[in-house]
Formats: structure tokens, C-alpha cells, sequence
């Protein structure tokens, strides 16, 4: 009988599954004996700076191309800022200082800047890496027919000019105080090989020519990424030969990797990093861990669109319904901290004045009370014969998802009855957050070292294409805003984006659930690891980590 | 005749494992408001990730919750939506295996050729497709996967009603005038019963199954209900340290699918005239 036959099919497939992952375990536990023959003595000693070596990590999506002003997507940015440079970057304690650039010059009136490149620059395939290369590169990336994510910071250019080979200028038609930050994130691209070339179809996207410390040596479609050490970086050279990126999709299995040391670093959830690692000796010896606070934070947003969330009333209630520490202890382990505003605590831009809503569930009762709501014969508070009751949605972020069920329950607790949904990315994206059609999200920012904020909370920036896709419109905070923009001295901006935090807090538009740590590990095996972290990261300088050769995998194993 | 078969099929040591494993697991889910030592859902951070204790039988997973009672409150999820899932194939099967077997003809053929197109399409991906089109939670979970798993019985139905309908009795009843309604309803389909029934207990277990898996991608039943597959993806993550968060859900969904299985082979071993049953 068929019914039965499909049974028993689905058994034996499931079996043959079961089989592999076996031969998968087994694979891998033969790997790790292999790299067990390093003594962890030898992991601790010091050894002396010395070329070669590979480094293995992972990424959890592969890029769609290495162009990252049109990929626009982290898993790209993270490859490809190792193949190309950028004007100017962030040195160790986060002030800027030049990578392309030799010098620049800010005028008078704060509306151009001038850049000098250092000289005899060239690309990784020997032609010259001019002003006309940066010139070109901002072309591009403001031209709609890129449709770059980042092209409104650089449309505000009025105009550009590379009058010699060594100087770009630019000029906005007025001061624009995160210039600079922006020209410290755009990698400049070749013109002599990209130039009337679609970008988005060039086949340089999967071949890149690049002028960094890496050049990409071979690509295997959902396998790995391989980056060899380009012999004329503009920068110098670096000391680890390859950098290897293998794909894994999935946090769990590439921890399985990192235990069985076939991988050097990742980074790590809280479970992993304060219960895993520390319960499991071999772990110990054989891993570093790293903690550091990163600039972004995970916050619960309400469509202010929608009703009752128009109400501040019921966004201040719902504030203090909700227990962050609980949260901070219970998904992140305590690795997070509770905050007040949209910047990394400590840092200048943070108003150290603001505290944080306190979990006070009869303030929000009373506060829900005065906004016309009463409960229901089931517990659950209405207004107008309509219940308080909405969707979280998230996307399917394990820390994201148990925040949200933790919320549930306080929400619960004073009569808002919360449903949870959880979402795969890319439809979280364009189905919901794109067409605006959601209640309250739970979700995080990632922010870059500048304070302003115009793309989050400006008025005009709301739609489901733009970052203010809660729809947040207060006038006060648009004029801080303009004014945190067009502001120059830092003094007087770390005043206006204090009062732009303070009214942000008061109006309780998203409510900050914690900043949390960014946790990684990496292999004791690596070498030269800036220690204690400074403020640009565990990450800053890894050109001048090394693997001492008496630590290196055996060449078979690291491909 | 199908009261003698179950105590036909009970003779059997095995079966009557399963029926007992079947009968406790129902017990238990049914009772579970009773003797579930927690609220499944409540949420206590200060006792994350605990090691099974004699307050907490079998831990608490990544929130503190006690994973006893949700187990319990989990059981009786994937219970309802094997018995619903599987009581909606069966409907649709025996609708249309009847209307296949006993009108034949070209209504046979499109049947039968639809059965053919469904069967030629991997079940779990059909359902995770439609899952994914839909918004997850137990309602759709149960309809949608009875709406992709009645082409067993379908068939099963049709074969019974092309073998029956040549048979004397129902030669006899056709002759003496029943009608169509009559012959299929008094004749042809208590005499196929039996078979189905044997399909759909083990239907019940690929149900279950197929509950748990869904739910174990997070298409399933969601937060913060809990059913033995999303429970399962919970224990995924800390599986290097928190066993338990696996071990009681993955055995439950064994023991529960190993006794409809049971019982579901020995009611075959009971029907099947060529096994030698003592």
C-alpha cells in the first residue's frame, strides 16, 4: 500500500540524513585530533612577530557582491574592507586620522574639504590609484542608477573636484558636520575597470581589484571566500597570508566548528560566551574572549501611525510595563547595559543626566487608566469597545524573540494582550516594514560613530524605504536634528543631541530594551591582539596580528 | 468486527505497548492543568537554563520556564494537531477514494491523477510553502496538513471500493434495487473501515511528527505556546550544556510516534489474513 511505502520512505531518508550528520561529527572530531597536537603550553607563550599563516572565521550569509556601496549589507562590507580603502578611517581612540589620504583641510566657512592622497598609490594590478579613482568613485555612488543605500550623505556634495592627481576636494552648500565620518565609510572603487560598466551587473562585483592589504583569491559559491595578502598594498603589508571566510549559516553550527578548532574566531552569543566557554577547560586554554560595548542597542518600536500608539500616554505606560533588567538578565546573561539614550553610554553623546524608564507596572496601570482605558470582563484593558491588544513582530533573532516573550508577559501582567510573530529577514523587510504594515517591532541599530541621527528620527525621512519607518514626527526633535547637522563645534553639538536624547525620552516613540555587549572569541593561536581593547575594537589593527608558525594548522586542514 | 480487531490486535505484546503508550501520553496531556507543577508560560530569570532538580523534574530552559509543564501543555498541542490533521485527510480521502472507487470512469482518472501530482510533490516542502504564505500558528498547521496528506487514504478507499464492488453482497444489494448513497454508505464504506483505520493511527504518528518539525523551524505553533517541537528548537541552542532542553522533548516525540506506530502495525498484523496470529 502506497500510504504506508511513504512512511517508511520518509524514515529511511530521515535515516540517511541521520548518517551524514554522523559522518559529519566524525569528520570533524578527526579534524580537531589534528589540531589537538598543539600543546596549549605552547598556545601561551609569547612568540616574535612573523609572516604567513591563515586566519579561519565565518559569515552567516554569503555576499551578493563585493561592492558594498551597492551590496549594502554587512556580510559584504566585512570582505570587502579588507580589498579596498577609504579616505579616511578611525585610529584607536576613534579620532580620524588618513588611510588614502595624506592630509585634508577643512575651509574657513566649513563648507569644503580639500584632501591631499598620499603619494604613489596604485591597484593591486599596478595602474596608479589617483584623485580621479575617488572622483569617480562619488559619482557613483549618488547616481540613481546605483540606487546606493548611502548616497543621500554624499548628495549633500554640491560639488567635487580632483584638480591634480593627488588633491579631491568637495564642497556642500552648507557645513556639514558628519562629512567626514561619511568619507571615512565609502571604499573607493577602480575607475579604470569599472568606468561605463553597470555595477550592478559588472562581473568585478565577484572579482575585485582593490588597492588594501588583501586581494580575493578564489570564491566557492556557498563554501568559502579566500583573501591573499596583496603584495602592493598601499598600506603595507600585513602578516597573516590568507584570511578564509567559510559560509556556515547558522550561530550553533558554527560554534560546533569554533569548539572543534576549525574555525579562529566568530563572535558569540551571551550563552555561549559566559556558560559554554567558561564550563569546558579545553575551551579555555584554547580560546580569548572578548567583550567589548558595542555603539548599538535593541529597542521595541511602535508604529506611531497607528493607534493607540499616536497616544504618549500609552507609549509612557507600556514604558514602564516593562521590565528591562529583567531582560538584560535574562537574554543577554547580564551582558547588556539599560539606557536613555540612542548612544553608547560613556561615550560624549550620551546625556548622562537621562535615566531610564523604571519597571513600574501601577504607574503604567494609572497612566493606561488616564488615557481612557478600562479592563475588560477578561482582564484585558479596552478603549471605545476596542481592546489593547497588537503584534510584535521581529525577526528571527533568538535574543530578539525572547526579549519579545518576555515582554509579553509584563504586558500581560498590567492587561495588553501582546501576539508574537516572528519573521525570516528578508520578508520581515519588505513585507512589513516596507509597506509600514506592522504594530511594534522589536529591533536593534547598529550606528556608526557620528551622533547624527537624521536618517532614524527626521520627519522626512519616514516611509517604508527610510530608516524612520516608525513614523516618528516631532518638531523639536527635527530642529535638533538640522541644527546637530550643520554644527561643527563639538561642544555645542554634545548639547543639542543632549536635548535631542531628553526629548526623545520623554516621548517614548521606541523604548530602549539594552545595549548589548559585542562578545567574540578568537584563537589563542593569533597573536598581536591589541590588549585591553581599545575604544575602535578588539578588531583595530588586525593587520599586525600574526600566527606564529609553531601554531599554524597543518595547510590541509585551513582549506 | 472492529472491536474484535483491537482485541485482536492488543493480543499482540507490542500493540498493546503502543495502546498503553498512547492511552498515558493522552492521559497526561489531558491532565496537564491538573499536574503541571508551574504555569507553562511563566517566566522567572533568576532560575535560567537549571539542571533537572526535584522543584524543577526536568529543568528550565533559556527563560526560566519549567520545562515539565510546558512539556505537558506541549503534549496536548501536538496531540490535537495530530488527531485534528489526520481526522481532516481521513474526511477528504474517504470523500474522494469513494467517489473515485465507485464511480470510476473518467471521475476516477482526474482523481487519481490529482493524487498522483500531490504524491509526486515532497510533502514537508508542499507545507512548508504554504506555512510559509500563511500566518503560522496551530489552526493552519492542522488544515494545512490535512489538506496535504489525504492521498493515502484516498487510495487505500478507492482499492477497497474496486475490490468490494464486485463482491457478492454487494452484487446482491444492487440487484435488489440500493442506490448509489445506500451501496457506499451501508455497504462499501463500513467494509473498507478497517484499513483505514489502520492508516490513519500511523497517519497520526507522520502528524505528529510533522507538527514537531514545523514548529521546530518556527512555522508552527508560536511563542509563547509551547509544543514539543518548538521546545526542541529552544534546546537546539544551549545543546552543548543544557541536554535536557532536547532529551525530554525528542523522547517524548519518539515515544509518542513509536506507540501509534506500534499500535497502527499491530492492527495491521491483526487485519492482514496471512499473518499468523496466535
Amino acid at each position: 500500500m502506497k500510504y504506508f511505502a511513504f512512511l517508511n520512505k520518509q524514515l529511511t531518508n530521515r535515516n540517511a540524513k541521520a548518517s551524514s550528520i554522523f559522518l559529519l561529527i566524525f569528520l570533524v572530531t578527526a579534524c580537531g585530533q589534528q589540531t589537538q597536537q598543539i600543546s596549549t603550553q605552547s598556545l601561551s607563550k609569547t612568540y616574535p612577530t612573523q609572516p604567513g599563516g591563515t586566519l579561519i572565521d565565518a559569515m552567516l550569509g554569503e555576499p551578493s557582491g563585493l561592492i558594498s556601496m551597492i551590496a549594502g549589507e554587512s556580510a559584504s562590507s566585512a570582505i570587502s574592507s579588507n580589498i579596498f580603502n577609504k579616505l579616511l578611517k578611525y585610529d584607536k581612540n576613534l579620532d580620524l586620522t588618513g588611510e588614502l589620504a595624506e592630509s585634508w583641510h577643512v575651509s574657513t566657512d566649513q563648507k569644503t574639504i580639500t584632501f591631499k592622497l598620499k603619494p604613489n598609490l596604485k591597484w593591486a594590478d599596478g595602474k596608479p590609484l589617483t584623485s580621479a579613482d575617488v572622483l569617480w568613485t562619488w559619482h557613483a555612488v549618488i547616481d540613481d542608477k546605483t540606487g546606493s543605500p548611502y548616497a543621500s550623505d554624499f548628495q549633500l556634495v554640491r560639488s567635487a573636484q580632483a584638480p591634480d592627481a593627488l588633491t579631491f576636494s568637495v564642497t556642500y552648500s552648507e557645513a556639514y558636520a558628519p562629512a567626514l565620518d561619511s568619507w571615512a565609510g565609502l571604499q573607493v572603487l577602480p575607475k579604470h575597470l569599472l568606468e561605463n560598466q553597470d555595477l550592478h551587473t559588472t562581473a568585478f562585483a565577484r572579482k575585485p581589484v582593490g588597492s588594501s592589504y588583501y586581494q580575493l583569491d578564489s570564491w566557492n559559491t556557498g563554501e568559502n571566500i579566500k583573501l591573499s595578502r596583496n603584495p602592493s598594498s598601499v598600506l603595507g603589508q600585513v602578516n597573516i597570508d590568507h584570511l578564509v571566510s567559510r559560509m556556515i549559516p547558522d550561530t550553533s553550527a558554527q560554534f560546533l566548528e569554533l569548539m572543534a578548532g576549525n574555525l579562529d574566531s566568530m563572535s558569540l552569543d551571551p550563552t555561549q560566551f559566559s556558560r559554554i566557554v567558561p564550563a569546558r577547560p579545553k575551551l579555555n586554554k584554547t580560546l580569548n574572549l572578548y567583550k567589548e560595548l558595542g555603539n548599538s542597542y535593541t529597542y521595541m518600536g511602535f508604529n506611531l501611525k497607528h493607534k493607540p500608539f499616536d497616544d504618549v500616554r500609552v507609549r509612557k505606560a507600556i514604558n514602564y510595563a516593562i521590565n528591562k533588567q529583567e531582560i538584560i538578565d535574562g537574554v543577554y546573561l547580564g551582558l547588556g547595559i539599560n539606557i536613555a539614550s540612542p548612544y553608547k553610554p560613556g561615550t560624549r553623546w550620551s546625556n548622562p543626566d537621562l535615566q531610564p524608564y523604571p519597571y513600574d507596572p501601577a504607574k503604567a496601570r494609572a497612566l493606561l487608566k488616564e488615557a481612557g482605558f478600562i479592563a475588560n470582563s477578561n482582564g484585558i484593558l479596552e478603549r471605545d469597545g476596542k481592546p489593547l491588544s497588537f503584534e510584535i513582530i521581529t525577526n528571527q533573532n533568538k535574543e530578539r524573540e525572547k526579549s519579545a516573550v518576555l515582554i509579553q508577559r509584563r504586558l500581560k501582567d498590567v492587561g495588553i494582550d501582546v501576539k508574537i510573530r516572528a519573521i525570516e529577514w528578508a520578508s520581515f523587510i519588505s513585507r512589513f516594514i516596507k509597506t509600514g504594515d506592522f504594530d511594534v517591532v522589536v529591533l536593534g541599530w547598529s550606528l556608526g560613530l557620528d551622533p547624527d541621527q537624521y536618517n532614524i528620527w527626521h520627519s522626512s525621512q519616514q516611509g517604508g524605504d527610510k530608516f524612520n519607518f516608525i513614523g516618528y514626527h516631532n518638531a523639536t526633535v527635527d530642529k535638533l536634528l538640522e541644527q546637530g547637522r550643520v554644527e561643527l563645534n563639538p561642544d555645542k553639538r554634545q548639547k543639542i543631541y543632549h536635548e535631542f536624547a531628553k526629548v526623545l525620552l520623554e516621548d517614548s516613540p521606541v523604548i530602549y530594551l539594552s545595549a548589548g555587549y559585542g562578545l567574540s572569541a578568537i584563537h589563542k593561536r593569533v597573536k598581536g591582539i591589541i590588549d585591553p581593547i581599545p575604544a575602535a575594537g578588539v578588531g583595530f589593527e588586525s593587520e599586525k596580528w600574526f600566527i606564529p608558525e609553531p601554531l599554524r594548522r597543518n595547510e590541509m586542514n585551513a582549506n | 468486527m472492529n472491536k474484535n480487531l483491537l482485541f485482536k490486535a492488543l493480543n499482540n505484546p507490542l500493540s498493546k505497548a503502543g495502546f498503553i503508550i498512547i492511552v498515558v501520553v493522552f492521559l497526561l496531556a489531558m491532565l496537564a492543568p491538573l499536574i503541571a507543577p508551574y504555569d507553562p508560560d511563566d517566566i522567572n530569570v533568576k532560575v535560567i537554563l537549571i539542571a533537572p532538580t526535584w522543584q524543577h523534574w526536568m529543568g528550565t530552559d533559556g527563560l526560566g520556564r519549567d520545562v515539565l509543564s510546558r512539556m505537558l501543555f506541549g503534549g496536548r498541542i501536538s496531540l490535537l494537531v495530530g488527531l485534528v490533521a489526520v481526522g481532516i485527510s481521513t474526511v477528504i480521502g474517504i470523500i474522494l477514494g469513494a467517489i473515485a472507487g465507485y464511480y470510476r470512469g473518467w471521475v476516477d482518472t482526474v482523481i487519481m491523477r490529482l493524487v498522483d501530482v500531490m504524491l509526486s510533490i515532497p510533502s514537508f516542502f508542499l507545507i512548508l510553502a504554504v506555512i510559509a504564505f500563511l500566518t503560522p500558528s496551530i489552526i493552519n498547521v492542522m488544515i494545512v496538513i490535512g489538506l496535504t496528506s489525504w492521498m493515502g487514504v484516498t487510495r487505500l478507499v478507492r482499492a477497497e471500493f474496486l475490490s468490494l464492488s464486485g463482491r457478492e453482497f454487494v452484487l446482491a444489494s444492487r440487484a435488489l434495487g440500493a442506490k448509489d448513497a445506500r451501496l457506499i454508505f451501508t455497504h462499501l464504506l463500513p467494509n473498507s473501515l478497517t484499513p483505514i483505520i489502520v492508516s490513519s493511527v500511523l497517519g497520526v504518528a507522520g502528524a505528529v511528527l510533522m507538527e514537531s518539525g514545523l514548529s521546530f523551524l518556527g512555522l508552527g505553533v508560536q511563542a509563547p505556546q509551547a509544543s514539543w517541537g518548538n521546545i526542541l528548537t529552544d534546546g537546539k541552542d544551549y545543546i552543548q550544556f543544557a541536554w535536557w532542553l532536547s532529551l525530554y522533548p525528542g523522547l517524548a516525540i519518539l515515544i509518542t510516534v513509536l506507540g501509534y506506530n506500534l499500535l497502527g502495525e499491530g492492527l495491521r498484523d491483526a487485519l492482514d489474513p496471512r499473518s499468523n496470529l496466535k
